[in-house]
């Protein structure tokens, strides 16, 4: 693999890790709402967030692009403000692979922390424990192999995503190309000798990726 | 310690669960066939379950008041509550599951030591051990030190030993009566079996579909039940249905098929006429037939249909124009060489001969 290959392989495997990081702890603060509260307007919220997975992924790239440029709300008040940009640098990688693997993670750890009977959890209480010793000593830790398996699933959903990924951050040698958008790149130009080794890259990610998941599935149900 | 509960309405499935009673004394059985609102009633002084109006007060502390907008928090209550299926925490080892409410420094005067309670409930090999290695009669005993542990001011047990089978019961009974003594915590004590009760309590509540048939002291409730309902309940052995032929002062005499029965009846209303006459098992002698009766009125020729083993004792069905019930113990049996056919007299004092109108 030449350096080029190496870097895209750490850059995508860097930006897979940090959406996920990313998203873990407001995807699993949101499970818990929708497995153990209800509240108005949490049927929106369920559809919402289930959107990226029915959208056509460049629609979402499409509205990403949109909100963060220069010229959206939400882009044009950081740039005035900070300076900041999103759209076209590895930011915009990041959240695209966030806001697109933030259903995975949600729909799985909500149904791990669904299945923890609440009994559980009301004895807890009796027992004297405030509610975020109940979650972090009675839910999390029984939820946490539904919570991981959630991770691992959004984790592999981040490093193959493409169409949201190259509508907001396009596909920047060395600065924005993941896997995905990398090898369309060279399959493009007609590299398909060097398209296949990335490939290969994404075959290996993938199969750790989706082993672990298995792995972690059958220990669960134990 | 004093349990009051006022008002309390909660709507269930088949019917709504309406409470007002004070309780007082350190063991009270709440007593109920299943599905008559016991757990939800539990789970209300817990305050697991909202109540549609209710009024809690623990001694000098108001725990609930939903016309006020009172309510304490659960994990505030110190409210002990072992629930039917024990809740355990699986993924916690005995011991850790025994610590998780452990009080400490806080309400020192309530602390149990921690070594005591294991050494009573004789958990000590149980240690290191995960609940779900554990037996059925040594999780119950988990779950109760674990609420013990909490230094409840009150504590909760919900048909502690429903799931277990009569030797196993036996066994913990002791267990419970030893807590019981030791450790002097109020409890409310969900069952509705017979032998739990009488073993462990002082007072009872009789629930059935959510409301209270009677109250008071465990022995007044077993031989004078209320009503029918709770007389059925209480499985008193023999119910007849008699009429009133005469009335001399306390003494009355009733009717029940070709027999009459003298009863000392206990505040009948006035014109009662139609009755069921009420005679537990325990209260039946049993003499050898041609004997002389001794100060007791109603004497009557009766024929041995079965004997069987239960518990500790013998239940021998009778008949002696109607089917009567008798717990003997062995070695009485063995004298009166009672079997099938053997015709014996059968003797109830008048006092405990129940009368409940019908």
């Amino acid at each position: 693999m030449t350096a080029a290959e190496w870097q895209i392989a750490r850059f995508t495997v860097e930006m897979a890790v940090l959406s996920t990081a990313l998203i873990l702890p407001f995807g699993v603060a949101l499970a818990w709402c929708l497995a153990r509260l209800r509240w108005r307007g949490k049927a929106l919220v369920e559809t919402f967030v289930a959107f990226p997975l029915v959208l056509p992924p460049v629609v979402t790239g499409l509205i990403l692009l949109k909100l963060l440029g220069r010229r959206g709300p939400i882009g044009h008040w950081l740039y005035s403000e900070f300076h900041f940009d999103i759209v076209f640098t590895w930011r915009a990688v990041a959240l695209a692979l966030a806001v697109m693997s933030f259903p995975l993670l949600v729909w799985t750890a909500r149904s791990a922390i669904e299945e923890v009977n609440p009994a559980l959890e009301q004895i807890a209480r009796t027992l004297g424990a405030g509610e975020w010793r109940v979650f972090f000593t009675i839910t999390l830790p029984l939820a946490k192999r539904g919570i991981l398996a959630g991770t691992v699933l959004a984790f592999a959903r981040a490093l193959g995503e493409f169409g949201a990924t190259i509508m907001v951050a396009g596909n920047i040698p060395g600065l924005t190309t993941t896997l995905s958008t990398g090898i369309y790149q060279l399959v493009q130009a007609g590299e398909d000798n060097q398209a296949w080794t990335l490939a290969g890259v994404s075959l290996a990610l993938a199969f750790a990726a989706v082993w672990i998941n298995v792995r972690l599935m059958r220990r669960s149900k134990r | 310690m004093s349990l009051i509960l006022k008002n309390i309405s909660l709507p269930l499935a088949p019917f709504t669960l309406e409470v007002d009673v004070e309780i007082h004394g350190r063991v009270t059985v709440i007593f109920g066939p299943s599905g008559s609102g016991k757990t939800s009633l539990l789970e209300v002084v817990a305050g697991l379950r909202a109540a549609r109006t209710a009024f809690i007060q623990l001694d000098d502390w108001v725990l609930t008041d939903v016309a006020r907008g009172v309510f304490v928090p659960i994990r505030q209550r110190g409210v002990g509550y072992v629930p039917q299926d024990l809740a355990l925490f699986p993924h916690l080892s005995v011991r850790q599951n025994l610590l998780y409410g452990r009080k400490s420094g806080r309400d020192k005067e309530r602390v149990f030591p921690f070594e005591r309670i294991v050494e009573i409930l004789e958990i000590q090999p149980l240690l290191q051990r995960g609940v779900t290695q554990l037996s059925g009669g040594e999780k119950q005993r988990v779950a109760l030190a674990r609420a013990l542990l909490a230094a409840p001011r009150l504590l909760l047990l919900d048909e502690p030993l429903a799931s277990l089978d009569l030797k196993l019961k036996m066994r913990i009974l002791p267990y419970l009566a030893r807590v019981r003594d030791e450790f002097r915590i109020p409890m409310l004590y969900v069952t509705h079996d017979r032998l739990e009760t009488l073993a462990l309590a002082d007072r009872m509540v009789v629930l059935v579909n959510g409301k209270i048939e009677q109250t008071g002291p465990v022995q007044e409730v077993f031989s004078r039940p209320a009503s029918l309902a709770v007389a059925d309940m209480l499985a008193v052995e023999t119910i007849l249905e008699g009429r009133i032929v005469k009335m001399d002062g306390e003494l009355v005499t009733v009717a029940a098929g070709p027999t009459a029965l003298v009863s000392a009846a206990q505040n009948l209303p006035a014109n009662t006429r139609e009755v069921y006459a009420c005679i537990r098992a325990e209260d039946v002698m049993v003499l050898k037939g041609g004997d002389v009766p001794g100060s007791a009125r109603n004497h009557l020729a009766a024929v041995v249909k079965s004997v069987a083993r239960e518990g500790a004792l013998m239940r021998v069905e009778l008949d002696c124009g109607f089917a009567l019930a008798a717990l003997l113990t062995k070695q009485a049996c063995e004298e009166l060489a009672l079997q099938p056919g053997a015709r014996v007299v059968a003797l109830v004092k008048a006092p405990h001969i129940h009368l409940i109108p019908r």
